[in-house]
């Protein structure tokens, strides 16, 4: 019996997948959001929102991660923006090679901002890379503040956090100082939001904080 | 269920490695674990006895090394054991997101014949 060192990355296939999509992305100065959160969260819904609000001014698309349906592309399509559906077939989490085929079909020569919306789950896509400039989280009041506690990786991983559905709030018991407390212990660094897509509260403090981080990758990339 | 992607990872790993060795049977995979990662050692094991059938890590026992989360202070150097909800500097009580290790998922060791 022989023991051999192996010392090898266990995503390294996918990591090396989402390294050449980066640096297509990069190389046309795209600025990448990876969109995650639980079902039902409001994912969908900001981004409606938000294109609604930025279109004019900035080249969008999107990747919608979905494990069977197409009903969330057909309702960002209703926006007039690219959008490609990938339905993992029941994988819980989107990868690099699900994303390489989505970028073959986006118009990437005319996308200052692309947005994947990840599949609803709080656990797996935090642990892939999938080539994004940031990890935005969306939290909803109605799902309780003990969230952060929960899935602690989601939180920690993301450079911002949204907390959606504030309209909501009074009828919930969402502790907002512990929900702040816990996710600022998990990451001092991440940028909050406050939004209520209903009442299309908030959505202005994002996109102009978007538009930032575009211009910036614009920049970086001249 | 990420954790079944994750040894489906590892199962092709290993073989990649046990044939570049001449094994002919594989023993023992040793896997190294960050304790920040998410990652859960009895859904590995469970995804593990699924993803080995018919190859040839047949009856290969699964080992998890659990790695500490370890964070270095940008300010004082000073080097501290940290977990998700604690990464404060004990030193000068800063947060700290130099994270050194705690994130590892890889392949260490093989073992076989």
């Amino acid at each position: 019996m022989r023991e051999i060192k192996v010392v090898t990355n266990i995503l390294q296939t996918n990591d090396e997948i989402t390294a050449k999509n980066k640096s297509i992305l990069d190389e046309k100065g795209i600025y990448v959001v990876n969109l995650m959160s639980s079902p039902g969260s409001g994912k969908t819904s900001l981004l409606e929102r938000i294109i609604a609000k930025l279109r004019n001014d900035i080249n969008i698309a999107v990747i919608e991660g979905d494990i069977y349906t197409i009903k969330d592309a057909e309702r960002i399509e209703a926006q007039g923006v690219p959008v490609v559906q990938i339905n993992t077939g029941g994988a819980c989490h989107l990868d690099g090679e699900m994303i390489k085929g989505a970028i073959n079909a986006l118009p990437l020569d005319n996308v200052d901002l692309l947005v994947i919306e990840n599949v609803g789950n709080l656990v797996c896509p935090a642990e892939f890379e999938i080539g994004e400039d940031i990890k935005i989280c969306v939290l909803s009041t109605t799902e309780g503040n003990d969230k952060p506690l929960k899935y602690p990786l989601m939180f920690e991983k993301s450079g911002a956090v949204i907390l959606n559905k504030l309209d909501l709030i009074e009828f919930t018991n969402f502790d907002k100082e512990e929900f702040y407390r816990d996710i600022k212990a998990l990451n001092a660094n991440m940028d909050t939001f406050e939004t209520s897509c209903v009442k299309n509260q908030g959505i202005d403090e994002i996109c102009s904080w978007l538009v930032s981080k575009i211009q910036n990758k614009k920049i970086k990339v001249k | 269920m990420h954790e079944v992607s994750i040894i489906q990872n590892v199962v092709e790993i290993v073989l990649e490695k046990a044939i570049e060795n001449n094994f002919t049977k594989v023993n023992k995979v040793s896997l190294k674990i960050g304790e920040l990662s998410g990652v859960l050692s009895e859904a590995l094991n469970f995804a593990f006895k699924s993803c080995i059938i018919d190859t040839m890590l047949k009856d290969s026992i699964l080992e998890i090394e659990k790695v500490k989360a370890v964070a270095e202070c940008e300010d004082c150097r000073q080097v501290f054991p940290i977990d998700h909800f604690n990464k404060l500097c004990p030193c000068c009580n800063k947060f700290c997101s130099s994270i050194i290790s705690g994130y590892e998922l890889y392949v260490n060791t093989i073992e076989g014949e």
